[in-house]
């Protein structure tokens, strides 16, 4: 083909400008160290980087969350452990009563005060703050003080909320447990009946705090055992008018009486009238059931029945100590679990993150070897360009024309 | 002998020529749009003598011009058409480069702005966490702003630019029509090609295409009459048509191109291509114009999702959240030739951001109603409702009301989303009126025996004016359930919703007889944290494009339509730069300047010369010896 002479030097200096323009991306490339400067250069990767990236960001207020769900935890799981030695002491406290035969009224008010001040020492850690002054255990309502009151008037003013953070795209953990839980709902004496003494009993046999053989055959009421003489006893439903006899049987001091599926004991001597209650169990907060305890000491002793009374209060509060201590293990066991949460989808985030991490640097980052290969490649074609361009321009048929 | 010397002197006379025709394609080289120049030589009229006729020497018919109209049409359109792409690559990378930054994006902004409600859902009672959601808001907002800012000015640049294209086109239809006088009137006189002329308009037309696509016709006077556009005649003859820049009917800030005669103003704005001009109104109409009205969908989207959870939930001063953000309305234009008097309003509808699209649209009264169409694609789109106050026309997440007065023919341009983001604002200044807390709180009943549990519940309807009320929920039997002030009695079905005053909540297990479930009104609740984390998790959700998309994928996929937009015009700009230069190479091959060529023409033409010039001298000593003899 012919060939003009400005096309010769304009298709000679595009090739070159071409080429420096290739240079001058690579050289961005490699200045920058990434592949991708704008969405143009590779819209799909482009945009599969702003969605890892976002993800990243995501994910850095995850862990954020995560490290304070887990040191709202570790403080939760503090006060747990602290109202778990105390109650500790207060079962040893009660044991020590329990031994009515030895203590004298002043051994038992210096035990009722000991119990007092634990009590009070369980309500502080009910109203324990965090470092930025929110209750730990008044559910959502952070800024009210959740337990105000003395002793059995302990009333609980925070609600029942539990606040989650997420420490996941769809993984919320629970930072706290409310003082509801922890304090006020603790099952009532064996978790299917408590066991009282009559009021205004006159013998002096106590009842123990019953077991249950058969849940299946149990019937939740309020049942009543009365003594129909000192060696017959008859249980009653709650219905009304007319109250229908479930069991009766002799008594024998120390035997066992057995009904739907339960079973309690009583021992002493027993008078006609004597009644016991076995009631259907509801929930009892820990306070309530310190301060009976403490009232139980304080009622002057002299006599079986008083005795006997005391007895019954002590090792019902016995019981409903230990249900408060195993109810506090399992708050205990759900904030370890919730903390093995974490772990895990702390965990389960690093996996994440270093995959992530890999691809967005496939996807963006420059691979430096084959850049500056490509840059030298790039380099030695621009040199060939210059300098045939320079050589063969100078070739002209004018320079013979001498 | 005196042929002999007449027919070297039309040598000299021929061979002269020639090389006046080389020298001056060679000073001529490097001059754009020359073509070679060749002089034709043809043999005078033979003298007609006994013996035959007889040769009288040379003559240069004519000085041609090297040129082919086939390649140089070619050139033409490969030159239109790579002055529209490459417009378009080059104003697109300016968008593409904009939206490039991936740490200070807009992603990252929605992404910072809902981690920030994390952090309030960390600590809700913190201020200093409120306060970092309210600057992440405002930077949100701002970024939001600032891209519509941009893309705003570029729109500005376009106007500009399309105006001066106006000028450009005008300018040169009026050398064209000056040119076609010059030229029809030098044929006439002389009946050869003024070369220098052609070339000349030839240029001017070249010039033209590269700002939008022509159509050329030559006739019969061998002027050339220029089409643009639907074959508007830019150039007839020696007349010419002006483009002008007239501002939108619909949208007076809007620059539009009309052809104008006298007594006529027509706007072809939709039928121009090609050039730096189709480029240009491409770029507005395929990039700028979406782009603003998706950026617009996004944050209309963003302020309906986040004020209406926001609206469920409690702030630190114990009322229900008000909106969080405010947007711009959707607006609505009137044609300028609408010649009744009813308008119309639109707005978006408050909960169907999902069914926005990103298009523009344009409302018309026919003789047999309203008819809605997409401004792009010119689709029709159904709607429903009957246009009046309490039940408008609805379509595509829009409410259009119809006042009367509007005659047949009438135009309305509604634009749903493109004012979205300059409207924007952040209502929420006080840190403590964030929201952050659910305005309800279940609870179960201190002496319950049973083992059921009760949901935390969630709010249904803000507006209800009984959702804060005090709620009890008693079981009569393990199998029902009264709820408090409302006689009626319940069956239990466990994990089955119970929704009661604009709440929703759920009891699941065995309850027993006489247990009671509760449900409160949340004041004091600070610390709750329930409604940060479902605004921080909606950020995720699928809300767009009929639940399709979620804010983070909108903003995601609107960056990835720039690029993949961009991407496409540069692929399409390189390919058409090799097309135009190929045809470029070939018209040059044909009508360039060789200088070596010429050179060799220089020196065959001045050997001729020389020969011619000898011949002379030839016919001198012819003539010498003739007299020598004859003097004896």
């Amino acid at each position: 083909m012919r060939l003009s002479t400005q096309s010769y030097y304009n298709r000679s200096i595009n090739a070159m400008l071409e080429q420096q323009s290739a240079l001058s991306r690579i050289q961005n490339q490699v200045a920058s160290g990434k592949k991708i400067n704008s969405p143009a250069d590779d819209p799909i990767a482009a945009v599969h980087i702003i969605e890892l990236e976002r993800s990243k960001q995501e994910y850095e207020q995850y862990d954020k969350n995560s490290a304070l769900a887990r040191g709202r935890l570790t403080l939760e799981e503090q006060s747990l452990a602290d109202a778990g030695n105390a109650l500790q002491r207060v079962r040893e406290l009660i044991l020590q009563a329990s031994n009515t035969g030895t203590l004298s009224a002043s051994d038992r008010e210096s035990i009722a005060v000991e119990l007092a001040s634990r009590l009070q020492e369980i309500q502080d850690i009910g109203n324990r703050q965090d470092s930025n002054g929110e209750y730990l255990f008044a559910g959502f309502s952070t800024r009210t003080q959740p337990f105000a009151g003395v002793g059995s008037g302990v009333t609980y003013y925070g609600d029942q909320g539990a606040r989650q953070l997420q420490v996941g795209p769809t993984q919320r953990v629970a930072d706290s447990h409310s003082g509801f839980d922890v304090f006020m709902n603790i099952s009532e004496g064996n978790g299917t009946f408590v066991t009282s003494a009559g009021a205004t009993n006159t013998g002096s046999a106590s009842i123990d705090v019953g077991s249950v053989r058969n849940p299946g055959t149990w019937v939740r009421d309020d049942y009543t055992l009365t003594f129909t003489s000192p060696t017959t006893w008859e249980i009653t439903d709650s219905a009304t008018p007319t109250a229908n006899v479930v069991a009766t049987g002799p008594y024998t001091s120390g035997g066992v009486i057995a009904f739907r599926g339960v079973q309690v004991t009583i021992s002493g001597a027993v008078a006609a009238g004597d009644t016991f209650a076995i009631e259907g169990s509801g929930t009892e907060n820990v306070f309530d059931t310190l301060q009976g305890v403490i009232d139980a000491l304080r009622v002057p002793t002299g006599g079986g029945t008083a005795t006997a009374q005391l007895n019954v209060a002590l090792s019902g509060g016995l019981q409903q100590v230990d249900q408060a201590i195993d109810h506090f293990l399992g708050v205990r066991g759900e904030v370890g679990a919730r903390l093995s949460a974490l772990d895990t989808a702390d965990a389960a985030r690093e996996d994440l993150s270093i995959d992530r991490a890999s691809t967005l640097s496939d996807l963006r980052d420059l691979d430096y070897a084959e850049a500056l290969a490509r840059m030298n490649q790039q380099m030695v074609a621009l040199q060939a360009a210059q300098l045939s361009y320079s050589q063969i321009s100078q070739l002209s048929l004018f320079d013979y024309l001498r | 002998m005196a042929d002999l010397l007449s027919t070297s002197i039309s040598g000299l006379m021929a061979f002269q020529r020639a090389l006046d025709t080389t020298s001056h394609n060679i000073t001529n080289a490097n001059t754009v749009g020359y073509s070679r120049q060749i002089a034709e030589f043809g043999t005078r009229n033979p003298q007609e003598a006994g013996n035959g006729w007889m040769g009288s020497g040379v003559d240069v018919n004519t000085i041609k011009r090297a040129y082919d109209d086939f390649l140089a049409s070619q050139t033409r359109s490969a030159s239109s058409s790579y002055n529209q792409f490459n417009t378009y690559a080059t104003q697109a990378g300016r968008v593409s480069n904009l939206l490039g930054n991936t740490t200070t994006g807009l992603t990252a902004s929605l992404q910072s702005f809902t981690n920030a409600f994390q952090a309030v859902a960390d600590t809700p009672t913190s201020t200093p966490a409120r306060q970092t959601l309210l600057s992440q808001a405002g930077t949100l907002m701002q970024r939001l702003q600032s891209y519509d800012q941009s893309l705003r000015s570029f729109d500005a640049q376009v106007n500009a630019q399309i105006r001066t294209e106006a000028d450009s086109i005008t300018s040169l239809a009026r050398s064209i029509a000056k040119l076609n006088q010059e030229i029809s009137g030098g044929y006439g006189r002389t009946g050869q090609p003024p070369n220098d002329l052609l070339d000349q308009r030839d240029r001017m037309i070249d010039e033209l295409a590269t700002h939008v696509s022509v159509n050329v016709v030559e006739q019969s006077d061998r002027s050339l009459n220029v089409f643009i556009g639907n074959g508007q005649p830019l150039v007839v003859g020696q007349t010419y048509g002006q483009i002008v820049a007239t501002a939108d009917a619909f949208d007076p800030t809007r620059t539009t191109l009309s052809f104008q005669t006298p007594g006529s103003t027509i706007d072809i704005t939709r039928s121009l291509s090609g050039g730096t001009l189709g480029g240009m109104l491409d770029f507005r109409s395929q990039m700028l114009d979406p782009a603003r009205s998706a950026l617009g969908r996004v944050a209309a989207g963003l302020a309906e999702v986040v004020n209406e959870q926001h609206g469920a939930g409690m702030d630190l001063t114990g009322q229900l959240g008000g909106d969080f953000f405010t947007t711009g309305p959707a607006r609505v234009l009137s044609h300028s030739a609408n010649t009744g008097t009813g308008t119309i309003t639109a707005q978006r509808i408050d909960g169907a951001s999902g069914a926005l699209t990103t298009s523009d649209y344009i409302m018309l009264n026919t003789a047999s109603g309203w008819s809605l169409r997409r401004a792009d694609t010119g689709a029709t789109v159904p709607m429903t409702g009957t246009g009046v106050a309490g039940d408008p026309f609805i379509a595509e997440g829009i409410a259009i009301e119809v006042a009367p007065g509007a005659a047949v023919g009438d135009r309305f341009m509604i634009k749903p989303t493109a004012e979205a983001v300059s409207g924007m604002q952040v209502l929420i200044t006080d840190p403590s009126r964030i929201a952050a807390a659910a305005p309800i709180r279940s609870g179960v009943g201190t002496g319950n025996t049973g083992t059921a549990t009760i949901s935390a519940g969630e709010v249904i309807d803000a507006g209800n004016a009984q959702l804060r009320s005090p709620v009890d929920i008693t079981f009569t039997s393990a199998t029902q359930y009264t709820i408090s002030g409302d006689p009626t009695v319940y069956t239990y079905t466990p994990g089955s919703n119970i929704d009661v005053n604009g709440w929703r909540m759920q009891i699941n297990g065995t309850p027993a007889a006489g247990d009671t479930f509760t449900m409160r009104d949340n004041v004091g609740g600070t610390g709750d944290n329930r409604n940060a984390l479902k605004l921080a998790s909606i950020m995720n959700e699928p809300v767009l494009n009929n639940g399709t998309a979620s804010l983070s994928a909108a903003v995601g996929q609107f960056v990835g339509d720039i690029g993949v937009k961009t991407n496409q015009a540069q692929v399409s700009s390189a390919a058409q730069k090799v097309v135009f230069d190929e045809s470029v190479d070939s018209l040059q091959s044909v009508s360039g300047v060789n200088l070596d060529e010429e050179a060799a023409n220089l020196v065959r033409y001045q050997q001729a010369y020389m020969a011619a010039a000898q011949m002379i001298r030839v016919a001198d000593t012819i003539f010498q010896s003739v007299l020598e003899a004859t003097r004896g």
